[in-house]
């Protein structure tokens, strides 16, 4: 039994997990739930020791387990397969399935590949696929690579004596229905010889394949239960954790949009990505847009903030045909863009507050050809009250802030450049309760003030509570489009049917 | 504890290792002081900056690089090639053999920087041809051999050997440089933009900065800056060579990382680069006290780089060195 007792884990500004207990018994799926940002992706890290708690133990049959790498988990028979998927995409399948474990087939100094092949096939005909060993990992589908990831899970088996422990963290998410099922199936049928954890945010398919399922909120476990004994809609109570939801969003103050279109794409597409996309958004305007991995949204938000240009159709921003090549000519038509990635792309995070915050418009701190410091800080200070920014003042380096307060700050770059366009990728990813409701006020302030925003978020609700249009895509199209008017918003379950 | 002079803040933004140099070269000055009483005259420090002066020149140039995360290993070949350049057109164009060099400097910069950025060379491998390049033409124009300066052109050299006000001339043309650049790095928005690009490139190009612009200018600029230094030398040894600095690539870059510019990029500057030029100055003048053989000075500066890097480089930063 795989156990873990008060673990704790701290990123600078945020704690991510507190006080965690858990328990993982022997020939158990045991489900994981939460929102995003609600730490279960931490949790598996720490289980899978890739990431080091900061106190609380792990214990394995009652031993204390100290996990400093993935090889010590393994040691101890716990496989991961990751959310992103680990594997290599220029090695064969036997290569990968057998990565780190070459010895096992080194004679003399070298490797006997028959002997290696022969193994994978082994190991795939284990969960009972057929995929050809030598083939290139690039040149298998997405569904064909889980089970690949499933299957070096699973060698762990041939140097372990004891069950083994295989982490799932969101292993459906790129996988269509069917896939799904033929993974659940298999994970059926290792139970006998294995303990499954299972993330994932869809509830019916975690209620559908675990023996147990624990909710995670801001950093805890909130709750456990039988999978037997609770419903999806109980679950997602449990896992939301508000009853308010209008207010949450703050939907009382969601305004008419005006009148003046800022974005309209026609007919708009990007090679491999999505096509014929029709898109209007006003001034004052927030449009969601909802999707699953791959369908091509992510893309088109690019596109917008100009970091992949479309290759057909037509953009038109305030009225004007663009077509975007970097980020700078974007910025240059008054367009923001909240990236995703906070600290890769956000924010540069080794420089201050005010320098960040001025990035994109240094001339309104010039003067005579030169930048004036004492305006600079004057500004970041500004901003620093007008955002109630957590911070000592306008010099502190941006990578000492907890997440909300740094996409304040990013916030406050476009405010600072004037943008009437900003396009939001999951703004408020990673960020605690707090923090995620004042963003959704600075949102609403935007609005209010003419902004018009794109919006892609990881939740649905957050999609549906925020806009006031939702466009739904699915294998690069628009498949629905949905009027959001406060008090008649749209069910997320229709969503979710347009979706996939 | 908090607020922006606090000591968490000081460690937070690197300048600990900002005042590990200047502290490192006090103590030299003592230590040669010690050693050999009276250095600290006005003669002894003049003729320590004059010949600090050519060093400097080149390191500010490759400073710039550097801050952006990449690296110039062109400019010993760039200021050979200036100082040939200068050493063949003086006898026929006087003084404006001077801007001609320089403009040759800046054009193989100019080149570094757009084979770098758009064909998307990294910066080491693209310098590294240039350099061939460039001292492939440096042989050619001068047929192999060094070019004398003779009695007509040396007219036109004389003043950078000369003194203004007491001062010699190379070195208040490295101030009017330093000065420059130090400027140009802290108030112009390609300073600004070169900082965060180094700092955080992804982050840089998502805000809006032309990244690409930035990095061509800095290489130009790295080499302007290097033909500078190749003609100051040529004038002062009244002589061009193809293989005139080519013991100076090294000593450069040793100078800025050992100044506290990190060699990751994103932190540093040109006052790091004079603390770093003159650090190795001294240094030179230690080991010929010592009695070190002055052949076997970029063994001791091919250490230093070694431990420089080794020392300041933030792991943190990046997980993969390769």
């Amino acid at each position: 039994m795989l156990q873990a007792s008060a673990v704790t884990k701290s990123f600078p500004g945020v704690k991510a997990l507190k006080d965690i207990n858990i328990e993982v018994r022997p020939n158990e799926v045991v489900g994981l739930i939460g929102e995003n940002g609600a730490g279960k992706s931490t949790l598996m890290r720490v289980l899978a020791g890739t990431l080091r708690h900061d106190s609380g133990s792990l214990t394995l049959d009652g031993e204390e387990l100290k996990l400093r790498n993935a090889r010590d988990a393994a040691r101890h028979g716990i496989g991961m397969v990751f959310q992103e998927q680990s594997l290599l995409l220029n090695m064969s399948v036997a290569e990968n399935i057998y990565l780190g474990q070459e010895d096992r087939f080194i004679r003399f100094g070298i490797v006997n590949w028959k002997a290696m092949n022969a193994a994978a096939r082994r190991q795939l005909a284990k969960i009972g696929v057929d995929i050809d060993v030598t083939a290139r990992t690039s040149e298998l589908s997405f569904a064909a690579r889980q089970m690949v990831e499933l299957a070096k899970a699973l060698t762990l088996e041939e140097s372990v004596d004891r069950p083994l422990v295989i982490l799932l963290d969101e292993p459906t998410s790129v996988l269509t229905a069917a896939d799904i099922e033929v993974l659940f199936e298999r994970v059926r049928a290792l139970k006998s010889r294995a303990s499954f954890v299972f993330v994932s945010h869809r509830l019916d398919e975690v209620l559908a394949i675990s023996d147990r399922v624990y909710t995670m909120k801001d950093g805890e476990v909130v709750a456990e239960h039988r999978a037997s004994e609770v419903s999806a809609p109980e679950l997602h109570k449990v896992m939301v954790g508000r009853g308010l939801q209008a207010e949450y969003y703050r939907e009382t103050r969601q305004g008419e949009p005006r009148s003046e279109v800022m974005v309209e794409a026609k007919g708009l597409g990007l090679a491999g990505a999505y096509h014929s996309i029709d898109l209007t958004i006003h001034a004052g305007e927030i449009v969601g847009i909802a999707g699953v991995v791959g369908s091509g949204r992510e893309e088109l938000v690019r596109t917008i903030g100009g970091y992949m240009p479309q290759t057909e159709g037509t953009l038109e921003i305030a009225g004007e045909p663009v077509r975007f090549s970097s980020p700078e000519q974007a910025v240059k038509k008054s367009i923001g863009s909240v990236p995703r990635e906070r600290r890769i792309e956000g924010l540069v995070m080794f420089l201050s507050i005010a320098e960040n915050i001025t990035l994109a418009d240094l001339k309104s701190v010039m003067r005579h050809g030169a930048i004036n410091y004492r305006m600079e800080r004057e500004l970041a200070s500004d901003w620093i009250k007008r955002l109630r920014i957590k911070a000592t003042g306008p010099d502190v380096a941006c990578r000492k802030l907890s997440g909300g307060n740094q996409q304040k700050v990013v916030l406050a770059r476009w405010m600072t450049a004037g943008s009437r366009i900003l396009i939001l990728d999951h703004p408020t990813r990673g960020l605690d309760v707090g923090a995620k409701e004042e963003v959704y006020d600075l949102i609403r302030d935007l609005s209010e003030q003419g902004v018009a925003i794109l919006l892609i978020s990881d939740t649905l609700e957050e999609t549906i509570g925020l806009s006031h249009r939702v466009l739904v895509m699915r294998d690069g199209e628009i498949t629905a489009r949905y009027e959001a008017k406060p008090g008649a918003k749209p069910d997320q379950v229709d969503l979710v049917k347009a979706m996939v | 504890m908090d607020g922006p002079y606090s000591l968490k803040n000081f460690l937070e933004r690197g300048w600990i290792h900002g005042a590990i140099p200047p502290a490192l070269l006090v103590g030299l000055v003592i230590l040669i002081e010690l050693a050999a009483p009276g250095f600290l005259s006005g003669e002894t420090l003049s003729l320590l900056f004059a010949n600090t002066a050519v060093l400097f020149i080149l390191a500010t140039g490759v400073t710039f690089v550097i801050l952006l995360g990449g690296i110039d290993l062109s400019i010993q070949a760039v200021a050979s090639l200036a100082s040939v350049v200068l050493a063949q057109l003086l006898p026929s164009y006087g003084l404006l053999a001077f801007p001609i060099a320089i403009a040759t400097g800046f054009a193989f910069g100019l080149l570094s920087g757009v084979v770098h950025v758009r064909l998307k060379v990294p910066s080491f491998v693209a310098t590294l041809a240039t350099a061939g390049i460039v001292t492939g033409m440096a042989l050619w124009i001068s047929d192999g051999r060094a070019i004398t300066i003779e009695e007509g052109g040396r007219a036109n050299t004389m003043w950078i050997n000369g003194t203004l006000l007491g001062i010699p001339v190379v070195v208040l043309l490295a101030a009017a440089v330093g000065l420059a650049s130090f400027l140009g790095l802290r108030y112009t928005r390609f300073g600004r933009q070169s900082l965060a690009v180094g700092a955080g490139e992804p982050a840089a190009w998502a805000a809006g900065i032309n990244v690409d612009r930035t990095k061509i200018t800095a290489f130009a600029i790295s080499g302007m800056l290097a033909a500078i230094a190749g003609v100051i030398l040529a004038s002062r040894l009244s002589s061009g060579s193809p293989s005139l600095a080519n013991q100076l690539l090294l000593p450069a870059i040793a100078a800025v990382i050992v100044g506290g510019t990190a060699i990751t990029g994103g932190l540093g500057g040109v006052a790091r680069t004079a603390v770093g030029a003159l650090i190795i100055s001294l240094v030179r003048i230690g080991m010929t006290f010592v009695g070190v053989n002055i052949f076997a000075e970029n063994i001791v500066f091919g250490a230093v780089l070694i431990i420089a890097v080794a020392i300041t480089i933030d792991r943190s930063k990046i997980p993969v060195i390769k």
